[in-house]
């Protein structure tokens, strides 16, 4: 078991760990993941003894703290005890040394084996990883970045260290490498204690059981590494998700906003964070266990912003809403999906105060709503399906626009026309005073709609309930609208419900995915699993009549067929 | 490795050529470039005769060229009117006292830089850097002969260890280990000065190279195998610090040749150095192209031992 307690290092006066605390146990393949520069190569090099900078704390291998010991004894530790496979493969093997020979040094330093025996075990080594034995004579400049990689692993694992540590083990690599050789980790990690260095969050999904998330000297999310990739509950570990391109995740690339700074008080992460409070600024948030996971956060990560429980809506005897509970939380995108008249606009007007439900709760950030006051709106807009009809024919463009500031008592005249000129820059449209003084009825359908993207944009809310607010729009002024609520969401964390019935939107801009079908949400879930496994048949039709760009059209109508028992059942007064 | 070869060649029968062009190419009568006016006071016509007759002057010049050639192939590097001998006899006659000097002046001035780079380079920083960088600068700063002077003034003239001047003691009639004994024992100051003048070179190369390669990966590596820091210096560090100071000590040859010039002089050791500055104050011509012919060859040579140890060395060069 490997023990690391309040570990902190520092350059000079340049902090790089800030107090890390870790256990890991016998056999088990821990992965430590960050962007660079958090602290990550630092931590592994402490591992060995091989920090340059200054080292408090105490790392205990078998009851015995590494960090007190002679140079001597930590020699003798390198190796023997902790080994490490070092990120750089093309320059981290001496290029005047065959293979053999440098696999074979450490054995006979520590004079494990004979001269005769070290050399047969280097051939089994090389055997072992996947390496003909002919590689053992040969020069590093004459092995590819692949083959590399199997000499140093093999290297790694010359004088059988309960430790291995893995510094970024495939980041050098090509794809089909990269997976020969996860492959290859995968088999001798088997048994032994190991430390994947990376941030690269397929390879910790792939080698790791655990998972700690570095940022800027500290964890701030420790857990299972199945459960942290499918619900991250940090802000920093969402956003690490959020900017990794993979196969699994659907919604665009969004990153971090800001960078990495130098942080002396409070949380390490609060610069960047979009849900910050006060306390975040002034005080270092403990690694605390909450549920399943471990997580360093004043928040107890990522907020849950709204919340509505078994919430029930009937128009006569049409049940528009029928126990629907949903969660939003902070910065993210849930979109609602289904075919009209399934009870998606009735839930974003009972969620704004439009329509009263009968029955069900609804929170916002925290707190129950019975009556909602202007605070709420100034955080909380909403977007509607019918802007002709939202905007009143007595207001120009300007006035529309200014309108939520006025009534927010926000700014001074000039500042409020500052800003709503600037908010309707960022949906696209012209600023000039013609257009400021036009009335609504004068404008095409897809400017009207802008203008209220640009009404709800405008007092900078918390939450926006979009109704398909793109629908009447071009792809390409859609495209330009999607990227300016991402771009905000990224920087600001705005939060999003999105309603629409366009499914190929839905899988780029949502995070997570509610179907609704007759005013029940018959399906929810993590957008990427419920597009890629849809469980219910309705799903699985809406997924099936979403547009897509192959000619295979006259399939579509036909594989309908759960719509189709609907239609029947509908026709039959069921 | 063919290919090394035939720019050796390439390389030498540009040298030869311009040997033998240089003199020929000069305003004038080529006889008076080749052996100096006031060689040419003293001549008689028949000797003359003789000369033109020899180098074939009255000829074409590729004619005359085929006769150089010939006469090289002979190791007849001409006639020195001066000591009134063959060259090449002048020439094999001082040739071994330089080799010795410089030769051994190259390998322990080279090898001892490497050795006080490395240890330098290591310690980066530490006293043991600032002590040896701070002395090797001081001493880099004097110039050759200085530093020969010094030594003689001080080893030879004041304490009388050494002796003040020449490749061994005369009429002695010595041999075996003495002969030896007394040879090295003359040689001593001469061949401090010239390492001591050279031995900055190869040690601020090596510390350099030192340093550069501390900084790669593959050191770490050799750290984390927790190897024994002299299996690092030695082993990872040392070998592939080797490789830039074989390539300079190539080039370093020629002149090491010009710097030993002066210490002779100042010991008055029978070599080269001495032979040229007789031969420049006299004009000897014919000594001087012999002798700047065998050093091209001997720098030559030198980088051509250099480019196989290099193989030796770097499995990357082919």
């Amino acid at each position: 078991m490997l023990k690391i307690n309040d570990l902190k290092v520092c350059y000079g006066n340049y902090r790089i760990l800030k107090g890390i605390d870790l256990e890991i146990r016998q056999g088990e393949v821990l992965s430590i993941v960050g962007e660079s520069g958090t602290g990550k190569t630092t931590l592994a090099l402490t591992l060995l003894g091989l920090c340059q900078g200054k080292v408090e704390g105490k790392v205990t291998l078998e009851d015995e703290n590494i960090l007190t010991l002679s140079e001597d004894e930590k020699r003798t530790l390198r190796w023997n005890k902790i080994s490490i496979v070092f990120q750089d493969v093309a320059r981290a093997l001496n290029p005047l040394m065959t293979a053999g020979e440098q696999i074979m040094e450490p054995m006979l330093e520590n004079k494990l084996y004979s001269l005769e025996k070290a050399k047969a075990r280097v051939l089994t080594l090389l055997k072992e990883v996947g390496l003909s034995q002919g590689c053992a004579d040969l020069y590093p400049h004459q092995l590819s970045g692949g083959e590399k990689q199997r000499v140093l692993i093999a290297m790694a694992l010359a004088n059988n260290p309960e430790v291995i540590i893995l510094d970024e083990p495939t980041s050098a690599l090509d794809a089909i490498t990269r997976v020969e050789i996860l492959k290859l980790l995968k088999k001798i990690a088997a048994g032994r204690t190991v430390i994947v260095v990376t941030h690269d969050l397929s390879v910790a999904a792939k080698l790791s059981q655990k998972m700690a998330v570095l940022y800027s000297g500290r964890i701030v999310e420790l857990g299972e590494t199945k459960k942290l990739l499918q619900n991250p509950k940090h802000p920093y570990t969402r956003g690490l998700l959020r900017s990794f391109p993979n196969m699994t995740t659907t919604k665009d690339l969004q990153g971090i906003p800001g960078r990495q700074e130098n942080v002396l008080e409070g949380c390490t992460f609060h610069p960047r964070c979009t849900q910050k409070i006060s306390r975040c600024e002034q005080e270092v948030p403990e690694l605390e266990q909450q549920a399943d996971r471990k997580i360093a956060c004043h928040r107890g990560g990522i907020v849950t912003l709204l919340e509505t429980r078994d919430l029930v809506k009937k128009y006569n005897r049409v049940k528009a809403l029928d126990k629907v509970s949903i969660e939003l939380v902070e910065g993210e995108t849930l979109a609602v999906v289904g075919q009209s008249g399934s009870g998606k606009t009735t839930l974003a007007k009972c969620l704004m105060g439009l329509e009263d439900s009968e029955s069900g709760e609804i929170f916002f950030n925290g707190s129950k709503l019975v009556n909602r006051k202007k605070e709420f709106y100034k955080q909380v807009q909403m977007i509607f399906q019918t802007p002709q009809e939202c905007i009143s024919h007595r207001l120009n463009v300007l006035d529309a626009v200014i309108e939520p500031l006025n009534i927010q008592g926000i700014g001074s005249r000039e500042e409020r026309k500052e800003m709503a000129k600037k908010a309707l820059q960022e949906v696209q449209l012209a600023v000039d005073d013609s257009f400021l003084k036009r009335y609504a009825h004068y404008l095409s359908g897809g400017e009207i709609q802008r203008v209220a993207i640009a009404r709800a944009l405008v007092i900078n809310p918390k939450l926006i309930i979009a109704d398909e607010p793109t629908s009447a729009l071009d792809a390409s002024v859609q495209a330009k609208i999607i990227r300016l609520l991402l771009d905000i969401q990224e920087k600001r964390g705005l939060t999003m419900l999105f309603i629409t019935h366009d499914i190929a939107l839905a899988r780029k801009i949502s995070d997570r995915v509610a179907v609704m079908l007759s005013g029940r949400i018959v399906e929810e879930g993590p957008t990427c699993e419920v597009f890629s496994s849809p469980q219910h048949p309705y799903t699985r039709d809406l997924l099936r009549a979403a547009p897509e760009l192959s000619s295979h059209y006259s399939q579509e109508t036909k594989t309908l067929q759960y719509c189709q028992v609907l239609k029947l059942q509908e026709r039959s007064g069921y | 490795m063919k290919k090394k070869a035939l720019d050796y060649l390439l390389a030498f029968i540009i040298i030869i050529s311009l040997n033998f062009l240089l003199p020929r190419l000069l305003p004038g009568d080529p006889l008076a470039a080749i052996y100096g006016e006031e060689a040419l006071i003293a001549m008689t016509s028949e000797l003359e005769a003789e000369l033109i007759e020899r180098f074939g002057l009255d000829k074409s010049l590729p004619e005359q060229f085929i006769i150089y050639l010939s006469s090289l192939l002979k190791a007849d590097l001409g006639y020195s009117y001066y000591y009134e001998t063959s060259v090449t006899k002048l020439i094999l006659g001082a040739l071994p006292w330089t080799l010795l000097l410089v030769g051994l002046g190259l390998v322990l001035s080279t090898l001892l830089g490497f050795i006080l780079g490395l240890e330098s380079g290591w310690n980066r920083g530490r006293w043991q850097d600032k002590g040896i960088l701070t002395g090797l600068m001081l001493l880099n700063g004097f110039p050759d002969f200085f530093i020969g002077i010094l030594l003689l003034l001080v080893f030879a003239v004041s304490l009388g260890i050494f002796p003040l001047s020449g490749a061994l003691t005369p009429y002695t009639g010595l041999s075996g280990f003495a002969l030896v004994r007394d040879i090295l024992w003359h040689l001593s100051l001469p061949l401090a000065a010239v390492v001591l003048s050279e031995i900055t070179a190869s040690y601020l190369l090596t510390r350099t190279t030192v340093i550069t390669i501390l900084g790669e990966p593959f050191i770490l590596t050799a750290r984390a195998k927790g190897l024994k820091d002299t299996a690092i210096r030695y082993r990872h560090v040392g070998k592939n610090s080797l490789l830039p100071i074989l390539t300079r000590t190539g080039i370093r040859v020629g002149r090491i040749f010009a710097g030993a010039i002066f210490i002779e002089i100042v010991f008055a050791y029978p070599g080269l150095g001495v032979l040229i500055f007789n031969s420049l104050m006299a004009r000897d011509y014919p000594v001087l192209q012999g002798i700047f012919l065998l050093v091209a060859i001997g720098v030559l040579a030198t980088n051509f031992i250099v480019d196989l140890l290099y193989k030796k060395i770097d499995p990357r060069v082919v």
